[in-house]
């Protein structure tokens, strides 16, 4: 399925380069919330930006390609309170990100959690209130 | 001894006025409890509180992002019951969120939440209250709803004039403030995504249910698109200085829109 997914996805990735962040709002809609699909690859920027931030990840897909990934996170003020700053992540660090995959089939999600080499998660939510 | 009772009653007639002129004050920040709804898709996506356990078993892997239905699960008894009409308008907005689209979505395009949707509150809420008005404030948009309590009611002007937040006016019934929103614009949402018409109005009691927690009782009426008016509790903790979880952030949505350009 990742494979699948990822070489689908390359022709699409580079039409996204020239397109920067096409969709920078946008409703879950967007994506396939209950799905989940684990990416690992090296970050090339991290934008803190409203009302999403993004992380965008070089990936390699298993047979020499990279692909450019658009990770799409959840509001500064939300993801402040679940412990990110910033200067959370920083280019060059490798990351697992988990995320719900794009109904359009670009190589671009919705994020459910970031794991940072040294096993630190980076939730998508603040500790429940209840 | 006759004077004593009479200081005596005095007092407590005071006092009983006091009370009576002092609602208590709402101020503060607070986050809802269960803002995405009711989760039924596995552990929540990579809570928060996993990654404090470092030396306990790896943390499962989230199974969702978000908790938000794109329709495609369709409708449960809970949720507002729509005439026939208003159904139909129900499933043409499903079919475009399935498909991917922010068509009906209005917070997608930077507009405000409106009412009563923005009552969810999802990414937080601002209290900001005196004698003659509360005002709400969502994180969410930045969006701001004025309810005001000095007695003032919406003019004719006001109600040929539809907003997102509507026109909200309120009064105290002791610890209990009673709400009524009018003129409201016909693209805001009951809840989620459910549509309503221009007949809609919304009836909230909001109290102080225990100390840190507040309750917003809400009652939505719309004869064109309900069989019957619909009720939903709203609760949310209050953000404190010692958590230091009490500001809210700027959410400045349009600097994404003008990102997309």
């Amino acid at each position: 399925m990742m494979v699948r997914t990822i070489a689908c996805c390359v022709t699409v990735g580079a039409a996204l380069l020239l397109t920067p962040l096409a969709q920078a709002h946008h409703s879950n809609s967007a994506f396939y919330v209950t799905k989940i699909i684990t990416i690992k690859g090296v970050v090339k920027e991290f934008r803190w930006s409203n009302p999403h931030v993004w992380v965008i990840l070089t990936v390699d897909d298993g047979k020499g390609n990279k692909v450019e990934w658009k990770a799409e996170g959840r509001p500064p003020g939300i993801l402040a309170r679940a412990g990110w700053t910033p200067k959370s992540l920083q280019p060059g660090e490798t990351v697992t990100i988990d995320l719900s995959p794009a109904k359009d089939d670009s190589a671009s999600g919705l994020i459910a959690r970031v794991t940072k080499e040294d096993g630190t998660i980076l939730a998508n939510a603040p500790p429940p209130t209840e | 001894m006759k004077l004593e009772k009479t200081v005596l009653g005095m007092i407590a007639g005071v006092a009983a006025l006091y009370a009576q002129s002092t609602p208590p004050d709402f101020s503060g920040v607070y986050y809802p409890i269960a803002p995405f709804g009711r989760f039924q898709g596995g552990p929540a996506a990579g809570a928060a509180g996993q990654s404090q356990s470092p030396r306990q078993a790896p943390p499962a892997r989230p199974t969702a992002s978000a908790p938000l239905s794109d329709g495609s699960r369709g409708r449960t008894p809970d949720e507002p019951s729509l005439t026939p009409e208003y159904m139909a308008k129900w499933e043409e907005i499903s079919k475009t969120r399935i498909a991917g689209s922010s068509e009906y979505d209005l917070t997608a395009k930077c507009l405000p939440p409106g009412m009563p949707a923005m009552m969810s509150m999802a990414y937080g809420m601002e209290v900001m209250q005196n004698k003659d008005k509360i005002t709400f404030f969502s994180e969410l948009n930045d969006a701001l709803r004025r309810v005001y309590l000095d007695g003032r009611k919406p003019s004719q002007k006001v109600l040929d004039d539809p907003t997102y937040a509507g026109y909200s006016t309120g009064r105290w019934e002791g610890d209990t403030l009673v709400v009524d929103t009018v003129a409201l614009r016909d693209n805001t949402f009951i809840e989620g995504f459910t549509p309503h018409s221009d007949a809609i109005t919304v009836h909230e009691r909001i109290r102080r249910k225990e100390p840190g927690l507040l309750e917003d009782r809400i009652t939505v009426s719309d004869p064109k698109a309900l069989t019957k008016p619909w009720e939903t509790v709203k609760t949310y903790r209050k953000a404190s200085r010692e958590k230091g979880n009490d500001e809210l952030r700027e959410f400045a949505c349009a600097e994404g829109l003008s990102e997309a350009k």
